[in-house]
């Protein structure tokens, strides 16, 4: 009996690491292939996509609202003198502009109905800045939400949404990484 | 010889064993298991507030990634399932439902209806959901079919559905709805109407 101990020990062990381990990168497992299918999708890197009305021909998210226009801006700032400057234009409605790291967390929302919103985005370790936020991951994704729930309001968000941005950019010098 | 055979498939068994249960009370495992989870259940709309906060248990930030990716934190969204009636039978696209409820302790709210997947199932009837903006602030009613009623203002269709569930969104939630959701909000009520086949 004695010599069974030794390998049920060790699949217990091996249960519970893997147990723990497939928990733990799940929603970066998840968000990571979300991400490749957005960008499948044409969701452009440092660039809000304009949106298509949900149905479900278009929708590319599980659990995506038709009553809501979203607009989709992924982001890399895995170089650290990078930031990314962010605005999400005027609309009378309800809207918001929140930020989701590489493991899902929501980690800043800010609302704006009625009033434009801008702010900047720092790469993961920056110091606090007033009028940016902080970054927990290098890579994740920004999503401005309209309350839209018909064609005509659609239309209109749509309209709004020229005046979003999402933009990479040195963080001390002027012009965008690329361009100089 | 034996020996080693017992090691090596006790480490099989074991990485077996810890994935499939890990996925499994993830609700990622098998694939049949919706977003109608979490600590909160106001008559029978489940969710957990937690839902995409750093504040989230391991088992509800997978589930989330898999069935509602990119949902907010509470402060400016809640949200709650439900898969079973108000007698606790499991919605279907087979069946016809009333869906009534009213106002409701947030700024914005809608129900939109999703297939097993947790998408919108694959229908071009233009009408998945009704919001705040459509029902009104009364008392409001609203059918479930997978064909349009007669006589019935609002309808969600639940065409190409087969098993569905319900997610109750609650935009801009009023402080006591996240304080005490039970005694807070008046959840819809969903009642069974008929069901094809049914005598």
């Amino acid at each position: 009996m004695r010599r069974w101990l030794g390998p049920l020990a060790a699949m217990l062990v091996v249960a519970a690491s893997t147990h723990a381990a497939a928990l733990h990168f799940a929603p970066a497992f998840i968000m990571s292939r979300a991400m490749d299918a957005l960008a499948a999708r044409g969701v452009a890197l440092h660039r809000f996509t304009t949106p298509a009305r949900i149905t479900p021909q278009t929708q590319t998210v599980v659990r995506s609202s038709p009553d809501l226009y979203y607009a989709l801006c992924r982001y890399d700032l895995s170089n650290p003198g990078v930031q990314l400057s962010v605005g999400m234009g005027d609309w009378p409605d309800y809207q918001s502009l929140s930020f989701f790291a590489a493991q899902t967390d929501n980690f800043a929302t800010i609302r704006g109905t009625g009033r434009a919103v801008a702010v900047r985005l720092l790469p993961p370790g920056s110091a606090p800045e007033a009028g940016a936020i902080v970054s927990p991951t290098a890579k994740g994704v920004i999503l401005i939400r309209r309350l839209a729930p018909s064609a005509e309001r659609f239309a209109a968000a749509a309209a709004a949404g020229k005046a979003d941005r999402c933009r990479l950019q040195w963080k001390d010098r002027i012009g965008a990484p690329g361009q100089d | 010889m034996l020996r080693l055979l017992a090691w090596i498939a006790a480490l099989v068994a074991g990485g077996a064993l810890g994935l499939g249960s890990a996925l499994s009370m993830a609700g990622l495992w098998p694939d049949t298991r919706t977003l109608a989870f979490g600590h909160v259940d106001v008559d029978g709309w489940r969710g957990d507030f937690a839902t995409g906060s750093e504040a989230a248990d391991p088992y509800t930030r997978a589930r989330v990634a898999r069935h509602g990716l990119l949902a907010l934190a509470k402060s400016e969204a809640v949200y709650l399932t439900r898969n079973t009636d108000s007698a606790g039978q499991r919605l279907s696209e087979d069946c016809t439902y009333r869906l009534t409820g009213g106002a409701m302790p947030a700024g914005w709210w809608s129900v939109t209806l999703y297939d097993a997947q947790s998408m919108l199932p694959a229908n071009t009837d233009g009408a998945l959901s009704i919001d705040a903006s459509r029902m009104g602030a009364g008392a409001w009613e609203a059918v479930i079919a997978p064909e349009r009623p007669a006589d019935a203002a609002h309808w969600i269709s639940s065409r190409a559905a087969g098993s569905l569930d319900l997610t109750l969104r609650l935009y801009m939630p009023e402080p006591a709805l996240l304080q005490a959701p039970t005694r807070t909000l008046a959840a819809p009520r969903i009642e069974r109407i008929s069901c094809e086949g049914a005598a």
